[in-house]
């Protein structure tokens, strides 16, 4: 049985410690906010934070996790960073169909509490891991730089 | 004036001698030991350091046998990609042409089903096959000649336990004078011991069995010890380094910049059952097919004799190998490193599992920090690496995809040399070239 705490709360679940975080979280927690894009950490759209860093779910055994505090998109709003990038991407309309956008939020939420003024090369950096079919690249790096204004 | 010509003739001549000498006349693999060479039969319980480890002696003779044979790991090589196990047509890329391994499964036609003991020994022993014609040292017979004639029959019997597969042999595409097989006669005489292991009188059992698994079984100086211009082990640079497939064999002597001196035994053991020890980077290459075909099957006990025996070999610096630089900042931007395009791979591909530090971002062995490849100038695991990914997808284990098809040799290169300058005490400048090079192994 491991244990996670997951946007503040416990959570438990019986489960192979080889088993991907991912997984655990939306197929044995039922919290399928997070997607499943490529399941090898190249397209970003199953991105949670651990402490506050982004991280890919679908290469991360759940065994590794240990008490580090995990945050998934249902969780990244209470955040002062996740509240102010998901205003941006309402202000904004960003989203267009809306699938790696979850991993776009916390992967833009985790770089917006670690740096409060990024530029562009900062945002290349952060964000060139997580893909979008729509293309709504253009959209992201203004919703980031709207949400750092704010 | 001509007594001046004569003599310096002369001197050139010696020299000569000394170098061909120096070349053709090589220690033996554990000599540096020292100590008195003896008979197993005169070692006290000499046989528990040939066979199977004490605590698998009672198991039946069939996984005594599949023992053995991961031990030689004869399937890394007797097996094509996506091929049949044992059924061969691997290709070796080497500088004289392509050379196929062949199928070693009992079909009678194609593979090896009609050899008796006595040719199956000759072929592993001294390399020569039952018609006579001599294989090339690529086949590690200078290694496997150690092997007790009891290992190498067990070998085969497992070989013949196995499903006969039919498949032909490739034949190899080597040219003149390379394509003369008998020559390797004369390489023998001169690199081929065709003795059995002697274990030496000196040392303890767990030494010994460790020198056997290590230089009759294991064969890791075929990859590990740099090759002369015969081709052939260089015994005097034992362990200093080699190659394999265009993969650097790294350093495993007990140097501590450029070898594994500064390795803890816990450390070395676990990258060799399991591929990765942390901060020690994963087992790539050929030598993740090592670990997992053979290392990863040997028992504890084999292991720790390993270490122990990999422990003694004598200290050599690889000058190429510098000191591992350490974590890189957190910050993308370096000034210091102009590479656009390499950067712009490494934040869309890489910083995801490796992160801008090198710390690794989901787990350890996605760590660069300290690993050997990304501190060797050459590039040459740094670029193989991303050719070839890591591991398999959806194992439970980190996996690293293969980024080959997705990008050019140009792409690749600017890549690994952003990656050695980031996180390496050298940085390096790969060549789009060397990188399709890599890509025909």
């Amino acid at each position: 049985m491991l244990e996670f705490t997951i946007n503040g709360e416990k959570h438990q679940a019986d489960v192979p410690p080889d088993m991907p975080l991912l997984w655990v979280l939306r197929d044995v927690l039922g919290m399928t906010g997070t997607k499943f894009g490529c399941g090898i950490a190249q397209c970003g759209a199953c991105t949670v934070h651990l402490d506050g860093v982004a991280v890919r779910s679908c290469q991360l055994p759940a065994g590794r996790v240990g008490d580090r505090a995990i945050t998934t998109i249902e969780g990244v709003g209470n955040t002062p960073a996740g509240a102010k990038i998901q205003k941006a991407w309402i202000d904004l309309e960003v989203i267009q169909c809306g699938y790696c956008q979850p991993g776009q939020i916390m992967s833009a939420a985790a770089l917006l509490a670690s740096n409060p003024a990024p530029d562009d090369s900062d945002i290349d950096a952060a964000m060139a891991g997580n893909i979008c079919r729509c293309g709504t690249y253009v959209r992201i790096r203004e919703g980031i730089k709207h949400a750092a204004r704010s | 004036m001509r007594r001046t010509l004569l003599l310096l003739a002369g001197a050139i001549l010696v020299l000569i001698a000394a170098i061909i000498g120096r070349m053709v006349f090589q220690p033996g693999p554990y000599s540096f030991a020292g100590g008195t060479e003896v008979d197993l039969a005169s070692y006290p319980n000499g046989a528990a350091l040939t066979g199977v480890p004490a605590e698998l002696a009672s198991t039946d003779p069939r996984a005594r046998a599949e023992y053995v044979t991961r031990m030689a790991d004869c399937e890394a090589c007797h097996t094509a990609k996506g091929g049949k196990p044992f059924a061969g047509g691997r290709p070796f890329v080497l500088p004289f042409g392509t050379i196929y391994t062949p199928n070693i499964t009992p079909d009678p036609e194609t593979g090896i089903g009609k050899w008796t003991d006595a040719q199956f020994l000759k072929a592993v022993h001294q390399g020569i096959a039952p018609d006579g014609t001599r294989f090339y040292p690529a086949f590690p017979y200078a290694s496997y000649t150690m092997l007790t004639d009891a290992d190498v029959l067990a070998i085969k019997s497992y070989l013949f336990s196995l499903p006969p597969v039919k498949q032909a042999n490739k034949s190899n595409t080597f040219g003149f004078p390379f394509n003369q097989r008998w020559l390797m006669g004369i390489w023998s005489s001169f690199f081929n011991s065709d003795r059995r292991f002697r274990p030496i009188r000196e040392r303890d059992a767990a030494w010994n069995r460790g020198a056997y698994l290590v230089e009759a079984a294991g064969h890791c100086g075929e990859c590990h010890t740099p090759r002369n211009l015969m081709q052939a082990m260089d015994q005097h640079n034992k362990f200093a380094g080699g190659q394999a497939e265009g993969w650097n064999a790294y350093n495993i002597t007990g140097d501590r910049t450029s070898g594994i001196g500064g390795w803890s035994d816990a450390e070395i053991a676990a990258y060799l059952s399991t591929g990765h020890a942390p901060g020690r980077g994963v087992a790539s290459g050929p030598m993740s097919e090592a670990v997992g075909l053979s290392l990863s099957k040997l028992t504890p006990s084999d292991i720790a004799a390993i270490v122990t025996y990999l422990r003694t070999v004598p200290a050599i610096r690889s000058d190429r190998l510098p000191q591992p630089a350490g974590p890189a900042p957190a910050s993308p931007k370096l000034a210091s490193i102009d590479n656009p395009v390499g950067k712009r791979m490494f934040e869309g591909n890489c910083a995801s599992c490796h992160a801008w530090t090198g710390a690794g971002a989901i787990f350890d062995e996605a760590r660069l920090t300290g690993v050997r490849s990304v501190n060797d100038p050459t590039a040459a695991n740094v670029a193989s690496m991303i050719l070839n990914g890591a591991g398999q997808p959806g194992t439970g284990r980190p996996y690293m995809p293969s980024f080959a098809a997705a990008y050019s040799d140009a792409e690749v290169a600017a890549v690994a040399n952003y990656v050695t300058a980031r996180f390496g005490a050298k940085g390096s400048s790969i060549t789009p070239k060397e990188v399709a090079e890599l890509r025909r192994n």
